[in-house]
């Protein structure tokens, strides 16, 4: 499927979905906060990740939809990304709006600020209803034009992986090693990377970057998430300077217990809180049942947004069932008080039956004597 | 304006140093804006801001969200608190980047900020809320005033923008840093630029020349005939042509600027390109303070002459600082599209820092010039240095 097939397919199921619930229209927004936190959703219809503070897609039941920019220079770069014939600058949107009408939805309440609402709801006369289910459902499967996207990102961020073991090295400050990483990445096509490298004897957690320089013996940790269309592939690792003191690999041992025990409790059709029960279950049979909690950690794992972040957070209580085709990390980061934070995880697919990693990396850890 | 794709973690060099911006610069902007909080009768603010957006939060406290938002409540007398959607264990980290001392985390800004302002006292009270980002995301701004029936409200988007209007020394030092930081971008960048090499691999070495210099961000966009952001689908090789628009956030400041670079040698390019730094001259010759600011366009407007439509949408300049773009903007048009209620100052001032741009197409390629600017008492400074 090409990608003009792809996003019109996406549109049908839209339409069909909006029948189905007797909405007429929906507007669907983006404020140029491209987050992997939460769905873009008018790059999920139109391929198009806006660069400017409003973009709207306005999207009929039964007629063409129509894509509102900013800033307008940007309109000829829509127009080649995207599919959508009718594209116009976002000042447009207000002369349009009262034709509207209907039962109309409303799609990206999370990244739109209160004027705007305002003044849509004034200009319809009514207050459309929260629609975001409607795409969030239809986008928690990822169709094999996104994991072609998600399988280049993986591969991209190996490279990265390889980067940080290969280039780290006494010397260099944390901001300066994150750089190297990040490089490698964005040469390879990575167009955006949530990427975090700490080090430190004894790291409390992760961050970005600072100016402090790595001394031998530091324990590097790396949050490393490149996007490309879109679409981000993350992937955690430690690497140790030096010979690494024995409670490393002791407790480094723990973790890709957890992470094995986490991989296999991602059985499709499974609770999403089942892959953070048996993770915590390693660390708990180990002693650290108080470690298996805020501030030591933060959650087992999360979906990927733009498109969709299902299956949420990987923590006590989401009972999501995972999806074939759904794609998210499954990462037991943790604080340990003998070895501060280190980092280790992997983005998934998963297929009918189980979670398969996306990225190739060695769950080992790095070392760079 | 020009923009750039948003980056989803401001993951350059983090820091804070207090020796260069010490807590006696933030207590004084306090000051300030407690007189203001008096003037309007406010008896509290909520301060909003969010990596996209962080100028006013960050005037305050020095903090800038890294991902996701975050609000600071300042009470008229009494401590400043910080309320941001992190997690627990990162509270240690964003105490490094602020003077303040009372730092929360919450993945509900909204319902935990509410429960924050009734702590101290303002359930009842009148509360200025300050989102000039327009990031607050709704669902949370509405939880918020929901748990919070009894407050007054009001919309306080313009609070700060007098007191950033005019940079203080010691911000006119940190931009041109952030200058000088860009300087070094667009000097090194020209040997990246070759025939051949795929766009993407020129924004990676664009890139890692900021973040090797310690940028906390960087926005490119670039193309032959259009700007484009970083994509994997700027995957075409650069040919004879290449305009590029740069934007560098460095220990908070941004500093702008727009180069193109052609290396066929063509002479009616050359020419135009050329033309294109006059304009920006042009331009510059009015930043003198007292002078309209409406004179800066008009200098643009009488050069460009039937160009000037084409260039406008690319926005020919606005103030700069702590937000890629901010007061003051050179006319309305421009300060709409940001959602800006005016262009902030009629007349321009000693230390107001000004963005300058002209973009047109020329042989159908496109030129580019611009270059970040200082209103000094004896003229426009660049903050790129000469």
């Amino acid at each position: 499927m090409n990608g003009e097939q792809e996003y019109r397919s996406r549109a049908a199921k839209v339409r069909q979905t909006m029948r189905e619930q007797g909405i007429d229209a929906l507007l669907i927004f983006d404020a140029g906060r491209h987050n992997f936190l939460r769905m873009n959703y008018v790059a999920y219809l139109t391929d198009f990740i806006g660069v400017g503070p409003e973009t709207m897609l306005v999207f009929p039941v039964e007629s063409e939809p129509v894509l509102f920019v900013t800033p307008a220079w940007d309109i000829p770069r829509a127009k080649e990304e995207s599919w959508v014939q009718d594209i116009r600058p976002f000042k447009e949107f207000w002369s349009l709006l009262p034709k509207v009408s209907g039962e109309i939805g409303l799609v990206g309440r999370e990244s739109m600020h209160v004027a705007l609402h305002d003044d849509i709801v004034k200009a319809l006369s009514q207050k459309p209803v929260n629609a975001k289910d409607i795409i969030e459902n239809i986008a928690r499967r990822k169709t094999e034009f996104e994991l072609e996207r998600l399988r280049k990102a993986a591969a991209i961020a190996d490279a990265g992986v390889r980067s940080l073991h290969e280039e780290a090295r006494p010397g260099l400050k944390e901001y300066e090693l994150a750089a190297i990483v990040e490089y490698r990445m964005r040469a390879l096509g990575a167009e955006d990377n949530f990427g975090m490298v700490v080090a430190h004897h004894h790291n409390n957690a992760l961050h970005p970057p600072t100016d402090r320089v790595v001394q031998q013996g530091d324990i590097i940790i790396g949050e490393i998430t490149p996007c490309v269309g879109g679409l981000f592939v993350q992937i955690c690792r430690t690497v140790v300077l030096g010979r690494p003191a024995p409670v490393v690999l002791e407790k480094y041992a723990l973790l890709k217990t957890a992470m094995q025990l986490g991989m296999d409790a991602a059985k499709t059709g499974a609770p999403a809180s089942g892959v953070a029960a048996a993770i915590n279950g390693a660390l708990i049979e180990a002693g650290y049942e108080k470690y298996c909690r805020p501030p030591f950690m933060r959650v087992r794992g999360h979906g990927l947004g733009c498109g969709s972040s299902a299956p949420g957070n990987l923590e006590d209580g989401n009972d999501t069932r995972l999806e074939e085709g759904m794609t998210f990390i499954v990462h037991p980061n943790q604080y340990l008080p003998e070895t501060g934070y280190m980092t280790l995880g992997d983005t998934v697919v998963m297929t009918a039956a189980k979670a398969e990693p996306m990225t190739r990396s060695s769950w080992d850890l790095y070392i760079k004597e | 304006m020009i923009f750039g794709r948003h980056s989803v973690l401001k993951r350059g060099c983090s820091t804070w140093n207090p020796n260069e911006v010490p807590r006696a610069e933030f207590e004084s902007r306090l000051a300030a804006a407690r007189k203001a909080m008096a003037e309007r009768g406010l008896d509290a603010l909520v301060i909003y801001g969010d990596n996209y957006s962080f100028a006013d939060l960050c005037y305050l406290t020095n903090y800038f969200p890294k991902v996701r938002g975050g609000i600071a409540v300042v009470p008229r007398d009494g401590a400043l608190s910080l309320l941001l959607n992190i997690g627990s264990r990162d509270i240690p980290f964003a105490k490094t980047l602020t003077w303040v001392d009372d730092v929360r985390a919450s993945n509900q800004v909204g319902g935990a900020g509410a429960e924050l302002v009734k702590e101290k006292g303002f359930a009842k009270a009148r509360i200025g809320l300050v989102d000039s980002g327009r990031g607050f995301p709704l669902p949370q701004l509405e939880e918020m005033k929901r748990a919070l029936p009894d407050v007054r409200w009001t919309d306080e988007n313009v609070l700060f923008e007098p007191m950033r209007l005019k940079k203080s020394v010691l911000e006119v030092h940190a931009m041109r840093e952030a200058g000088r930081v860009l300087r070094g971008v667009v000097d090194g960048a020209a040997k990246f630029i070759q025939p051949g090499r795929k766009e993407y691999e020129i924004v990676a070495d664009i890139d890692r020349l900021a973040r090797d210099a310690g940028a906390e961000d960087i926005r490119i966009l670039a193309g032959e005939r259009r700007l484009q952001p970083p994509s994997f689908k700027q995957s075409a090789e650069v040919g004879n042509h290449w305009a590029v628009y740069l934007s560098v956030q460095h220990e908070r400041y941004w500093a702008e600027a727009g180069r193109t670079y052609i290396l066929s040698g063509d002479a009616k390019l050359q020419g135009a390109y050329r033309k294109a730094q006059d304009i920006v001259a042009g331009m510059t010759a009015e930043l003198t303070p007292g002078n309209p600011i409406a004179a800066v366009d008009n200098a643009a407007r009488r050069q460009l002459g039937e160009f000037y439509a084409g260039a406008a949408v690319y926005g020919l300049g606005n103030g700069l600082g702590l937000n890629q773009w901010e007061a003051p903007f050179l006319n309305e048009s421009d300060a709409r599209e940001v959602g800006a209620r005016s262009i902030g100052a009629k007349d321009l001032a000693e230390n107001m820092a000004l963005a300058l741009r002209v973009v047109f197409e020329s042989e159908g390629k496109l030129i580019l010039f611009g270059d970040s600017f200082l209103v000094a008492a004896s003229g426009s400074q660049s903050l790129l240095g000469k």
